[in-house]
């Protein structure tokens, strides 16, 4: 009879030990915990560094999720609510917010489009070595910002140089993350991708630039999720992204920001 | 007793549960559209050209792992040699490896910047960005799916059958064909399934290493996640043809494996 | 004539063996398990290939490590029925026996050819069936008959019975002696048992720890064992003859050659009775010539002389010669007391229960 006394008392404490515990740290309630945020694949480089500066200043770096924005984009119209959205285009916040899903968003950066090719390719200088028979392309598949911008540059070439183009045309990569990949893998001889990511490739990239009057107008917008557990700090990333540590780790990176 | 039929309880709500979990996900593809509507979603022709893909890849990915690796489970499980246990390991190794980091080793060893790259290309061959690409990431991932079981299968083989057939007047290979393999058949074919469904569900290391082109490279799952986003009743239809096929390979294997030996010999006693 | 030798260390186990089997013969090799019987077998069917060893069959050389011969297993023509027997559990019966047939000729031809294999044996009916679906004896049968469907040069058995329930075992035994002596090849025969070897054997070998101890007829085994060893293995005497019932509900077993004995154990038609040299007493004329003894229980009473005296440590092992061989085992001390001389007449007395009856 003692010993399961014993046995009871010491599963009694280990319960309250364990209960305890559970509540310090990062907590399930709402509103404490670190911010997340859903981005585009291309801001990978100038987002984590704002979060490293956020951190830096005695903020919690905020938790990232990056991916092809379109693909963001559905998990919230299927119910995912993370507290912030950053997208390549103006475009799918645009449809989020008039679908009710998300705060009027902001445009936040601007990006350029590139032809990129591996450095070392001295064959590949220009637009029409990239439509040369046997030269292997990569392209963001048609529904992610990347993909959508380079129908949009394809569409604005004569036919003879947008059909060399398409028939190069081997991989349609589900975000832009893919592209780079191949390219530096030396998997395709060029990819359409941001002047972003040539910038963060450290050299391993070379952009080809784009006919002025093919360029498309590449706008970056971000809000609040509505429905979100952590608003406030939501806002307060979002403010920090316009503001000056953002502007700087988004120059850094290669993107342009709107004027103040 | 009390604790008895308590405990009985607790192990049919453990398997209640179990069968809901892994059910309503399936069951929620074919119930969230109609019918009609995920019929016409495969009209669509790029869905057509990911299908018949998946299936032609899937179907040479494990032409090869049954061609190449039978011959090499059976002299796994009945030989001895020093390093055999290691390299059973070493065979394992792709089941733990991250489809991404499958597709990233692909490329490390096969890609142009590889370290095979140069006999690869030497030899002719397009790996990446190529239908031969996928086949080859289908069978690296699938592989040792079938060859865990094709050993198990020739282990289970009582090795007395296997010198009854020479004393019966059959050389190895005859003893290989004619009793080894049909003995084992059951855990052939049911490595077999396993593979089959690894291999038609890959996404990642296909992505990596083979890219994603509608009719050369972009398999079912890879068009249900290019889909998801702007057309998701296409993605469930495709998604919904995928369970039905799978489900009927499933079916086929457990037909063609037989009735389980042990059931055999209680119906005999 | 099989002839053959072989030294080899498996584990714990160093085999170091010559022997012969002529045709027509059968060898039985008795010993306890991991003696190295089994090993025995497997390096004359070219399944294991010794350390040291030479195998031929008549002319023919299948094993000479010493220069490098070792024909294969599956060229050796050895007829295998294996512990468990081995039958192939996806075939059918006659599948499993056309195995065996060469690959010549139509199919219909060589499973009318196996069928007509099992018939001989009386399972023909079961030629469709599966091996698991089938009795032990019936499995028995089928694995015969597929060693033989090779027309085997050799035949090799292993523990052919011990599969076997105590009932069917005594038929089997009998038709597995049949089998023996028509195929007319050189056999090895594999047992732990040693009442089985005396029954099936023409001689018998006695293998501890991979080395034969002694070989001999089974009755000369018993009379003579070589050790305490031998005479501790080989113990039972076997007894043939014809069973009926007798009086308060014995079993009377007429012995061929004369004389009878009888066992509480129950059987009829052809039958061998056991009994264990240490439960045999004997008396000498003497003793016996004044009648029953009056309170003695024992119920077997056989007129024997003495053959040879083989002393075993403590133990006198009796060779005995009734109207078959027979052998007692007493103390040293008593043939002492009793003068027992090769050549004198005694009584060989032992009890009815503790004689074992098996149909045979």
């Amino acid at each position: 009879m003692r010993r399961r006394l014993r046995a009871g008392a010491v599963i009694a404490a280990a319960a309250a030990a364990t209960a305890l515990a559970g509540c310090g740290g990062d907590g399930a309630s709402a509103g404490d915990g670190a911010v997340r945020v859903s981005a585009a694949a291309s801001l990978r480089t100038a987002f984590t560094e704002l979060g490293a500066a956020l951190a830096r200043d005695g903020g919690a770096a905020p938790a990232f999720s990056f991916a092809g924005s379109d693909v963001l984009a559905a998990q919230i119209r299927q119910g995912a609510r993370p507290d912030v959205y950053a997208a390549a285009d103006e475009a799918l916040p645009s449809d989020l917010h008039r679908r009710g899903l998300l705060d009027p968003p902001r445009v936040f950066a601007t990006n350029e489009l590139v032809a990129a090719v591996p450095a070392e390719r001295r064959d590949l200088r220009s637009l029409a070595d990239l439509g040369r028979a046997g030269v292997t392309i990569a392209v963001g598949a048609p529904a992610v910002p990347v993909g959508a911008y380079t129908h949009t540059v394809l569409a604005h070439l004569p036919a003879a140089e947008r059909s060399a183009l398409q028939r190069n045309v081997r991989s349609t990569e589900p975000d832009v993350g893919g592209i780079v990949g191949k390219l530096t893998e030396g998997a395709v001889d060029a990819g359409f991708v941001y002047r972003s990511d040539v910038r963060a490739s450290a050299g391993t990239l070379r952009a080809i630039p784009l006919p002025r009057a093919a360029r498309p107008v590449i706008r970056y917008a971000a809000g609040v999720v509505r429905g979100a557990p952590r608003r406030a700090a939501a806002q307060r990333f979002l403010d920090a992204l316009t503001g000056p540590a953002g502007r700087r780790a988004l120059r850094a990176a290669g993107f342009g920001v709107p004027a103040r | 007793m009390r604790s008895g039929r308590a405990f009985r309880a607790a192990l049919a709500l453990a398997l209640a549960l179990a069968l809901g979990f892994l059910l309503l996900p399936v069951v929620a593809i074919f119930v969230d559209t109609d019918p009609g509507t995920l019929l016409s979603a495969l009209d669509d022709p790029s869905a057509r050209d990911a299908l018949r893909l998946s299936l032609e890849c899937t179907l040479a990915a494990l032409a090869i792992v049954v061609v190449v690796g039978t011959p090499a489970a059976y002299l796994l499980a009945t030989r001895r040699f020093r390093g055999r246990a290691t390299i059973a390991t070493l065979l394992e190794l792709p089941l733990v490896l991250p489809p991404a980091v499958a597709g990233i080793a692909l490329l490390a060893a096969l890609g142009p910047e590889g370290l095979l790259g140069g006999a690869v290309a030497g030899a002719g061959l397009r790996l990446v960005l190529s239908t031969a690409g996928v086949i080859v990431a289908l069978t690296f991932v699938s592989a040792p799916f079938y060859l865990r079981q094709a050993q198990a299968a020739f282990a289970a083989v009582d090795p007395r059958w296997l010198d009854a057939s020479r004393t019966l007047g059959a050389g190895e290979l005859r003893t290989w064909l004619r009793v080894a393999v049909p003995a084992a058949r059951p855990g052939l074919v049911t490595g077999l399934a396993l593979a089959w469904g690894r291999a038609v569900g890959e996404f990642g290391a296909t992505l990596m290493f083979a890219g994603s082109f509608r009719g050369v490279t972009q398999t079912v799952p890879l068009a249900i996640y290019e889909r998801f986003s702007t057309d998701f009743t296409g993605a469930l239809a495709l998604s919904a043809v995928l369970v039905v096929v799978s489900a009927a390979v499933l079916l086929t294997a457990k037909l063609l494996a037989g009735p389980e030996p042990a059931a055999a010999s209680r119906a005999a006693a | 004539m099989l002839r053959l030798e072989a030294a080899t260390t498996l584990g714990a186990l160093t085999l170091d063996v010559a022997l012969e089997a002529p045709a027509g013969r059968c060898l039985a090799l008795a010993g306890p398990s991991g003696a190295g019987k089994s090993t025995i077998l497997r390096v004359a069917a070219g399944l294991l290939r010794p350390q040291r060893g030479h195998v031929a069959l008549a002319g023919t050389v299948w094993l000479d490590t010493a220069r490098g011969v070792d024909v294969p297993a599956e060229q050796r023509r050895c007829g295998f029925v294996f512990q468990d027997y081995a039958l192939f559990g996806h075939l059918t019966a006659a599948d499993n026996v056309a195995y065996a047939l060469p690959r010549r000729g139509r199919r219909r031809d060589r499973r009318a050819r196996a069928v007509a294999l099992l018939d001989r044996f009386g399972v023909g009916g079961l030629a469709d069936a599966r091996p698991a679906t089938l009795s032990g004896g019936e499995r028995q049968r089928v694995a015969i008959a597929r060693a033989l469907a090779l027309d085997p040069a050799v035949l090799l058995l292993d523990e052919p019975l011990s599969a076997l329930d105590a009932t069917t075992r005594g038929a089997a035994a009998r038709e597995l002696a049949a089998v023996l002596r028509d195929a007319g090849v050189p056999t090895l025969l594999v047992t732990h048992d040693f009442a089985e070897a005396a029954l099936l054997g023409d001689e018998v070998a006695i293998v501890d720890r991979g080395a034969i101890v002694q070989r001999d007829t089974a009755a000369a085994l018993a009379a003579r064992p070589a050790s305490a060893f031998v005479a501790d293995f080989s113990g039972a005497v076997v007894l043939t003859g014809v069973a009926a019932p007798a009086a308060d509900g014995l079993t009377r077993l007429a012995l061929d050659g004369g004389g009878s004995v009888v066992s509480t154990d129950a059987a009829t038609g052809p039958a061998a009775a056991s009994v264990f040299p240490w439960e045999i007493t004997l008396e000498t004329a003497r003793a016996a010539s004044t009648g029953p003894p009056g309170g003695a229980s024992a119920r077997n009473h056989l007129d024997a002389e003495i053959v040879s005296l083989t002393e075993v440590g403590n133990r006198v092992r009796v060779g005995l010669l009734a109207s078959q061989p027979l052998a007692a085992e007493i103390t040293a001390g008593a043939r002492r007391a009793l003068d027992l001389r090769p050549g004198q007449r005694v009584v060989a007395t032992w009890k009815a229960a503790a004689t074992r009856l098996s149909a045979r």
